[in-house]
């Protein structure tokens, strides 16, 4: 192939006494290239890695961002959502979907007992996937479970679900168990799903007793409504106190974005080390290449070489170790990036625009650290006094 | 106007906080299409002189004239520029660069200052004239020692240059194969009006030259007795 790209390689006679020059030590050449190799795959590929890790998360995490919970402070009087103030957040929410939900905390019956979240809402199918079983037209009594629930617990639909709460009868705390028949498994939901089923119960708002709602979820069409929504919210029920708080999710996802941000430069920065390295090893070959061509250096220098010449000579071969590297270690990057994309995305070719950010860093990386590397080897075969060279 | 004249000229080198004294104020003078042939024993101070003959050093004190320009006052790049302009090298270890062919070597002083048909034509020319038409695209490593050094004339011919200096350009060869190479330089001083300095302590490439200089101990002497007095300094 060489052969063929000779009359190019004369054009740029710079690079071609580079090339000849790393085509004489193959060996060395290779392992400085290997060096970027690695540096380069560590850049792109951790920062594909973090990328494609960041969406899968996302996906687990579900939708975010246009969902409001809507609850009372500490101050509210009572502490809870009335329904008059249910009226006020469905006005206020306009067109969007509001589910208000009870909330409380049982335990299961029998073997392996232990503590389970109990929503009570009104509209079950505005918030949930049923997954087996079904949810009666008519639903005033009965359970939904979460599907994890139902796998820890070995429930089906049509079983029997025993639970057992504490309630204050004549000042005294009592405990009461309540039976209820499974009348559907829900799909699990992602961890910002609201009121999330995956280890809860799903009661009729009518199984729980008391006044009012523990929160008012306001489902919008996106962030900016859901933040126009939280202000209105916000404006109606808080005066001079805190008498509601609204939690928008679009403030978790902003986190969670940074969370992201900072994991992928972590990620970036071990990467950012080993590339270090790898221009630590162009400066160490380049020397060893330096000291060894010593005489050559001085011939090139008494035929009339600048040092300016030999200087980009030498930089010429860093550059074409650095490229090479660079091109090898983003090819092999991009391998390594659909596996990651094939096991965390299920989709191999699932780069983003931001995975290929991360190639160019890479590439742009090794090329740089090359040349960087080069530098006090060149700037020492550009110094060296001909006279000395070529003593001897 | 002669092409090199050196008066007074003085080289000292510190070396371990003594000064040694390499050229003890010589005058000498090349002239164009001449062939001198520089002698004395090793540490005589010959390679020191054929150093500041090729502007790879400059003398501690005394003038050195190239052309009639003082090379004293010339920043190093300017030197460097002369070098290729006016001066070609012959080295006794021929140091050719081992990764490029005959014909690559005989272009290297070349290679960047672009034209590369031009460069290549005169390299093969030079090439065919020294006898080694049928090696173009050898390396190094496939031409013997004579072959070689015949390679490093072809190179120091291809800037056209006015001086050709050689260090020993037989020492590395058989009597046969040097007096072939002392034939090219003969020719190349009849032929292109190049002056040839060449330095040896082999008094048989003495008898090829016009010319000879004998130095001792960094002076110059004449006469068949310096043969006699070998110093074991370099120079």
């Amino acid at each position: 192939m060489t052969g063929v790209l000779e009359p190019l390689w004369r054009r740029v006679p710079t690079f071609l006494m580079a090339r000849r020059n790393l085509a004489r030590a193959r060996t060395r050449t290779a392992l400085a290239v290997l060096a970027i190799v690695i540096g380069v795959v560590a850049i792109a590929s951790l920062g594909m890695f973090g990328v494609a890790f960041k969406e899968a998360q996302l996906e687990t995490i579900g939708e975010i961002g246009s969902d409001l919970q809507v609850y009372a402070s500490g101050e509210k009087d009572p502490a809870y959502l009335t329904d008059s103030d249910v009226q006020i957040i469905d006005r206020l929410a306009g067109d969007s979907e509001i589910v208000p939900l009870k909330q409380r905390q049982s335990r299961t019956v029998g073997e392996g007992s232990g503590g389970v979240t109990v929503y009570g809402v009104t509209d079950p199918e505005s918030l949930y996937e049923v997954r087996r079983g079904s949810i009666p037209g008519n639903w005033r009594k009965g359970a939904l479970i979460g599907q994890t629930f139902a796998d820890r617990n070995d429930l089906e639909p049509g079983n029997k679900l025993e639970l057992r709460r504490t309630v204050t009868r004549d000042g005294q705390p009592v405990e009461v168990t309540e039976t209820y028949r499974v009348q559907a498994v829900l799909q699990d939901e992602g961890q910002a799903a609201p009121a999330r089923p995956n280890d809860a119960v799903v009661l009729p708002v009518e199984q729980f007793d008391g006044e009012g709602y523990s929160q008012v979820i306001v489902r919008t069409d996106g962030a900016t409504e859901a933040n126009a929504t939280a202000m209105a919210i916000r404006d109606e029920f808080n005066g001079r106190e805190e008498l509601i708080n609204v939690f928008e999710r679009a403030d978790v996802s902003e986190q969670i974005d940074q969370a992201f941000a900072q994991i992928n430069l972590f990620l970036i920065g071990i990467g950012a080390i080993s590339l270090v390295v790898a221009g630590v090893s162009i400066t160490n070959v380049m020397l060893m290449s330096v000291i060894e061509r010593k005489q050559e250096i001085g011939v090139l220098r008494a035929v009339g070489y600048h040092r300016m010449d030999v200087l980009r000579i030498m930089l010429a071969e860093a550059a074409l170790l650095g490229l090479t590297g660079a091109i090898l270690g983003t090819a092999i990057s991009f391998a390594v990036g659909s596996l990651i994309n094939g096991a965390l995305l299920g989709d191999p070719l699932a780069f983003s625009a931001e995975a290929l950010r991360y190639a160019v860093v890479g590439f742009a990386f090794g090329v740089t650290a090359s040349v960087v590397g080069g530098l006090y080897p060149a700037w020492k075969a550009a110094e060296s006094e001909p006279v000395e060279a070529l003593r001897g | 106007m002669s092409l090199v004249t050196g008066t007074d000229v003085v080289k000292e080198y510190e070396t371990g906080g003594e000064t040694v004294r390499a050229l003890a104020g010589i005058d000498f003078e090349v002239e164009r299409g001449e062939f001198v042939s520089i002698v004395g024993p090793s540490g005589s101070g010959k390679s020191t002189l054929l150093n500041i003959l090729g502007l790879l050093d400059v003398p501690t004190r005394g003038t050195v004239l190239l052309d009639g320009e003082d090379v004293s006052t010339l920043t190093t790049a300017e030197r460097t520029d002369r070098r290729s302009e006016t001066i070609g090298f012959v080295f006794q270890s021929f140091f050719l660069v081992p990764t490029l062919t005959a014909r690559e070597n005989v272009e290297v002083p070349r290679l960047l200052a672009g034209e590369p048909k031009e460069t290549t034509r005169r390299a093969t020319e030079l090439l065919e004239r020294v006898g080694l038409g049928d090696r173009l695209d050898h390396y190094p490593d496939e031409l013997s020692g004579g072959q070689k050094q015949r390679v490093a004339i072809a190179r120091s011919l291809v800037n056209q240059p006015d001086l050709l200096l050689a260090d020993e350009p037989t020492g590395n060869l058989d009597r046969d194969t040097g007096d072939v190479i002392l034939d090219e330089f003969g020719q190349i001083c009849e032929d292109d009006d190049v002056a040839v300095v060449t330095v040896t302590h082999d008094d048989y490439v003495a008898d090829y030259a016009d010319r000879v200089v004998e130095l001792i101990d960094g002076s110059i002497v004449s006469g068949a007795d310096a043969e006699h007095s070998r110093g074991d300094r370099r120079a």
